[in-house]
C-alpha cells in the first residue's frame, strides 16, 4: 500500500514538474523538490546489497526501495537576509517501508555578501557529497559509494552552521563550520536486524577551494556517539562484564559515549567534457569504543558525449586497527575471543561499477548502473549474508529516473 | 507527455534553425548605479552559478535560446548541467537560483531597477537604462 502510494506521489509530482517548472518561484515562497523512481536487483538470494543505514536491500527480485525517494524543499523569504527552509524525505531508511523525515529546517541568517548563517536542522558536511547525496539528479552516479559513504551514518544536526565563501580572482574559496547534535536511528544488520537510536554531539569544519571545472575540498568532523540500545553490543558487553573484563565490557561500548573522528579529502572536476570525482576518508575511534577504524577511497571518471554521460567508479573500504587494547588475562581462543575479535574486525569490500546518465528531457534524467561488489572480511557492505561470509562476488543492476522540480 | 516534449523540442529546433542566421549578440549588463565597468566572462559567470554573491544574477526563461546560449558561451555548460548544478545549491539550502524574466525588455528593466543586479539581453535590446559590461562573441 505504502509503496503504490509513493510510485503514485512520485508520477503526480512528475506530472507537476512538467507542468509547472519553474513557476512555484513566485515571490516570497518557492517549493521546490526532487527524486528519484529506481528499480534494482543482485544475482543473489544470499546477501542483500543496500544503501548504508537501509534496513532492507535487494537480493534476486526487483524492488524499487534500493533509490527512490523524494525530497520536497519550501523556502520562505521573510526579508532580505533572513529565510527559512524545511525540507522532507521519503525513502527506505532504517525501515523496510517508506518513511519520511524531517531533513532539515533552518533559519539562514545572510550576514553579509560573503557569509550567512544557518540556525536549525543543517546537514552535516561530513564528505564531498553529504550535502546532496540524496539529490539522485545532482550526481552523476546512481548512488555515493557505500564503502565510503557507510563511515558516518548521520546526516545532519541540530544547531548552527556558518557559510563564508569569498572569490579571488577565478579562484573561488568556501569554508563552512558546525555544531550541534544529531540524533536518529542506526541500523544493526547483525543477527535478525534490529534498529538502534543514537545521540551524537558533533563539531566539525570543511573548506573548498574552486578553480574553473575543477574542486578540492578537505572536511574534518568528530562526533561523540551516545548509544544505549545496540543490542548486539550491550549483550556482550555483558557478557564481557560477568566473566571479569568490566574495563573491555565498558571499552566496547557506546553507552556512555565515545569520541570518533572523521577526515575527508575530495575532488571533482568537470573539463572538457571529461567527468571525474574522487575521495579518500579515515575514520578513527578516539576513544576505545568497538567501532573499527577504516580507510575509505572511490575514484569515477566519465566521458561526456553530449547528453550522455558513460561513467566508471572504483570504490574500497578497508580496516584500519582499532582502539580497543585486550587485556593480558584475554584468552586468545575460544568462542568469547571469536566474538570479540570478530566486532572489533572492520568489514572489507571492494567494488567496481560502470553507468550511463542520460539528460533526455528537461530536469529529468535516467540512469543505468552495475555495480560488482567483491565482498572481503565480514562480507563487506552486504547485509543478512549467511554466517559464514559471502564470498563470491556480487552483481546489481539498477535503472533510475532523477527528477528535479 | 514525452511525446509532446519531444514533439515541442523539435518544433523548437526546427524554428531555432530558421531563425538563427541574423541573430545578434548577447551582452551582460547591470545598472547605471553599479560601478562596474567591464568584466571577464568567467566572472559573470560566477553569478550565475551561485559561486558568488556580490550581485544578484537575473535570467532569461528557461527554455529560452538565449539562456542555453549564455551558459554555453560563459561556461561552457548545456541547460542541464547548469540544472545539475542549481539543483546541489538548491537542496543544500545553500542558495535560490536566479530570478527568471519573461524576456529582454523584462531583464533590462529589472537590472535597471537594482544596483546589485547583473543580467543578460540581445545586444539589439540595450538602452540608457542599464550598462554594458561584457559582449558575448
Amino acid at each position: 500500500m505504502k509503496k503504490q502510494l509513493l510510485v503514485a506521489a512520485v508520477l503526480a509530482a512528475t506530472a507537476a514538474m512538467q507542468a509547472r517548472a519553474g513557476v512555484m518561484d513566485d515571490g516570497d515562497l518557492s517549493i521546490s523538490g526532487f527524486g528519484t523512481l529506481g528499480v534494482a536487483k543482485s544475482n543473489t538470494d544470499q546477501a542483500q546489497f543496500a544503501r548504508y543505514n537501509q534496513a532492507e536491500g535487494v537480493a534476486d527480485k526487483a524492488r524499487i526501495g534500493l533509490d527512490t525517494n523524494l525530497g520536497l524543499q519550501a523556502t520562505y523569504k521573510i526579508n532580505d537576509w533572513l529565510s527559512g527552509t524545511a525540507q522532507v524525505l521519503t525513502r527506505k531508511n532504517t525501515s523496510t517501508s517508506f518513511t519520511t523525515d524531517l531533513t532539515w529546517a533552518f533559519l539562514k541568517a545572510r550576514i553579509n555578501d560573503e557569509t550567512s548563517v544557518r540556525v536549525g536542522r543543517v546537514v552535516m558536511p561530513i564528505f564531498l557529497i553529504s550535502d546532496y547525496q540524496n539529490v539522485g539528479y545532482a550526481n552523476n552516479m546512481m548512488r555515493p559509494p557505500i564503502e565510503m559513504y557507510a563511515q558516518a551514518p548521520i546526516e545532519n544536526v541540530d544547531g548552527v552552521d556558518i557559510n563564508f565563501q569569498r572569490a579571488f580572482g577565478d579562484f573561488n574559496f568556501t569554508t563552512q563550520a558546525f555544531v550541534g547534535t544529531s540524533r536518529g536511528k542506526l541500523f544493526i544488520p547483525t543477527g535478525g536486524g534490529s534498529v538502534a537510536t543514537y545521540r551524537a554531539p558533533a563539531v566539525g569544519a570543511s573548506a573548498s577551494g574552486e578553480y574553473g571545472p575543477f574542486v578540492v575540498r578537505v572536511s574534518h568532523a568528530r562526533a561523540d556517539l551516545n548509544s544505549d540500545d545496540i543490542t548486539p553490543i550491550n549483550s556482550l558487553s555483558s557478557t564481557l562484564k560477568t566473566v571479569g573484563f568490566a574495563q573491555l565490557a565498558s571499552d566496547i561500548s557506546l553507552v556512555q559515549g565515545k569520541k570518533i573522528a572523521f577526515t575527508a579529502i575530495g575532488a571533482t572536476m568537470d573539463w572538457n567534457n571529461i567527468v571525474a570525482q574522487a575521495e579518500y576518508a579515515q575514520r578513527r575511534a578516539k576513544e576505545a569504543v568497538y567501532i573499527p577504524d577504516t580507510n575509505a577511497w572511490y575514484a569515477m571518471v566519465g566521458y561526456r558525449v553530449g547528453k550522455f554521460l558513460p561513467y566508471y567508479s572504483h570504490a574500497s573500504y578497508r580496516d584500519a586497527g582499532h582502539s580497543v587494547t585486550l587485556p593480558g588475562n584475554f584468552p586468545k581462543t575460544g568462542v568469547l575471543a571469536a566474538t570479540v575479535a570478530n566486532v572489533l574486525a572492520s568489514a572489507e569490500q571492494t567494488s567496481d561499477l560502470i553507468g550511463v546518465r542520460w539528460d533526455f528531457a528537461k530536469s529529468v534524467a535516467l540512469k543505468v548502473q552495475v555495480d560488482r561488489v567483491k565482498p572481503g572480511a565480514k562480507s563487506g557492505a552486504l547485509i543478512f549474508a549467511p554466517a559464514a561470509g559471502i564470498k563470491s562476488n556480487v552483481t546489481v543492476v539498477a535503472a533510475g529516473l532523477d527528477f528535479v522540480f | 507527455m514525452k511525446h509532446l516534449m519531444s514533439a515541442l523540442a523539435l518544433v523548437a529546433t526546427v524554428a531555432a534553425a530558421f531563425t538563427t542566421p541574423a541573430r545578434a549578440e548577447t551582452v551582460v549588463i547591470v545598472s547605471q548605479k553599479n560601478p562596474a565597468t567591464r568584466m571577464f566572462s568567467e566572472q559573470a559567470s560566477q553569478f550565475f552559478l551561485g559561486k558568488s554573491n556580490l550581485f544578484t544574477p537575473v535570467d532569461q526563461p528557461e527554455s529560452s535560446t538565449i539562456r542555453a546560449d549564455f551558459y554555453r558561451k560563459v561556461a561552457d555548460k548545456d541547460p542541464a548541467q547548469v540544472k545539475a548544478l542549481w539543483s546541489k545549491l538548491v537542496f543544500t539550502g545553500k542558495a535560490t537560483p536566479p530570478k527568471e524574466y519573461a524576456g529582454n525588455a523584462e531583464v533590462k528593466k529589472a537590472v535597471a531597477a537594482d544596483p546589485k543586479a547583473i543580467g543578460y539581453i540581445d545586444k539589439s535590446a540595450v538602452d540608457d537604462t542599464v550598462k554594458v559590461i561584457l559582449t558575448l562573441p
